[in-house]
């Protein structure tokens, strides 16, 4: 579930990314660890849909959303109802999802360069350590752009077996690597190229 | 101005460039030749991507393999594949990065960028996801992340192989003919060939002519007649 930026005058888009970074972390926390009543499941789901609201989105943008993060639904209800009580396994799924959702929120009123700015200056401070945060960021960013060029790649591999009528099944991921690996070669020269190795 | 001395380039035991010596001042410079033929490693020479087995390169006074880096600062370069060069996630963001580390000032960088995206019919794509451009907007937009640098010289992997004839036209006469800075192009579109100051061709490695590009063109042509 990648969320790119979408441009808007709102308050959310306007706050400084670091402050939304901070406020995520913060969010992320309080509902992790608030405990577990109906008061907190519908207080957080409206909080989210009040911060979807205040960043001045259709409301479709929402459902939009929650639909993308239908595979991480399915999977925490699924595996949690084998352990716990339907509740528990409702309550815990709300959690994670409305996580999900406000993570979604931030990279939507946030350019990505905006947001890894932020985490590069978050990360300054762990320098002594050896971590090189201007890398930390420039890494992140590459592996947003390119997740879209490795499903294409994929795209492509999937079209070729169909177009010469085979199937291979997992042993797709051979050329997928192939490929992969010869666009990484590609993407190191113009990482050189740009002056930004 | 580039200058080339005995350069040799040998990749995995074989020599991909053989003795290559020449000098050239011209602002527009094709580079054709077939499949192979060594022109794209010549290309990555000229920005310090592959270093010489042996000889020396100088490229705007620089040796392109002890000062790459600094001559980068000057030197643009634009490959085959705009998926390999957009390192961005989304169209303004890419061409920012190229400014990244100039020491400009935000509004300043601001307002570069916006002229660039402008002048390259990108603006309206400023904030879009840079995948979901079409093969000649990315293509516009690798151009636009160079120029929005300001450099000396440019070196293009053939810039129009992927392009649709519209496309590979429009990139094809806005590095021609609006580009300020020098230009090296390496390309298979003998037509855009034919158009620059001066033409090289290489063969199995080596460089066996160098002239005026017409004249260049018309016996590489006559070669498949």
């Amino acid at each position: 579930m990648i969320a790119l930026y979408l441009p808007g005058t709102s308050l959310l888009h306007r706050a400084r990314a670091g402050v939304k970074l901070l406020g995520l972390v913060v969010l992320a926390l309080l509902i992790s660890l608030w405990p577990h009543t109906a008061i907190t499941v519908a207080f957080t789901g409206a909080l989210v849909v009040g911060l979807y609201a205040l960043a001045l989105f259709p409301p479709g943008m929402l459902l939009r959303q929650l639909w993308l993060a239908k595979w991480i639904t399915v999977l925490m209800v699924a595996t949690q109802l084998i352990f716990l009580t339907p509740w528990d396994a409702m309550v815990n799924t709300v959690r994670v999802v409305a996580i999900v959702l406000l993570a979604g929120l931030l990279t939507l009123t946030t350019r990505s360069e905006e947001l890894l700015s932020a985490l590069e200056a978050a990360l300054r401070p762990l320098a002594f350590l050896g971590v090189d945060a201007r890398r930390v960021g420039l890494t992140l960013s590459l592996t947003l752009a390119m997740l879209p060029v490795v499903a294409d790649l994929a795209r492509r591999v999937r079209e070729a077996q169909q177009a010469r009528g085979v199937r291979i099944g997992y042993r797709a991921v051979v050329p997928i690597l192939v490929l992969a690996l010869r666009h990484a070669d590609d993407v190191a020269d113009a990482l050189s190229a740009r002056g930004a190795d | 101005m580039i200058d080339l001395e005995s350069v040799s380039v040998e990749l995995d035991g074989r020599l991909v460039l053989d003795e290559v010596t020449v000098q050239l001042d011209q602002h527009r410079i094709a580079v054709i030749g077939a499949n192979g033929s060594g022109k794209s490693t010549f290309a990555r020479v000229l920005d310090g991507l592959v270093a010489p087995t042996r000889g020396t390169a100088r490229v705007l006074g620089f040796d392109v393999a002890r000062e790459a880096k600094r001559m980068r600062a000057e030197v643009g370069f634009v490959f085959t594949n705009p998926d390999a060069q957009i390192l961005m996630p989304t169209v303004a963001e890419d061409v920012r990065l190229s400014l990244k580390g100039s020491g400009l000032d935000r509004s300043t960088i601001d307002a570069r960028v916006a002229s660039v995206l402008a002048a390259y019919g990108l603006a309206a794509h400023a904030d879009a996801p840079a995948y979901s451009l079409s093969g000649g907007q990315k293509q516009l937009l690798a151009l636009a992340s160079v120029l929005v640098r300001e450099p000396k010289l440019v070196i293009a992997d053939e810039p129009t192989t992927l392009l649709d004839l519209g496309n590979a036209r429009r990139i094809g006469t806005l590095l021609i003919e609006e580009l300020p800075a020098q230009l090296v192009v390496v390309t298979h579109d003998l037509e855009l060939a034919a158009r620059c100051d001066i033409a090289l061709r290489f063969h199995e490695g080596r460089l066996v002519e160098l002239g005026d590009p017409a004249a260049v063109v018309e016996r590489y042509q006559r070669e498949f007649a």
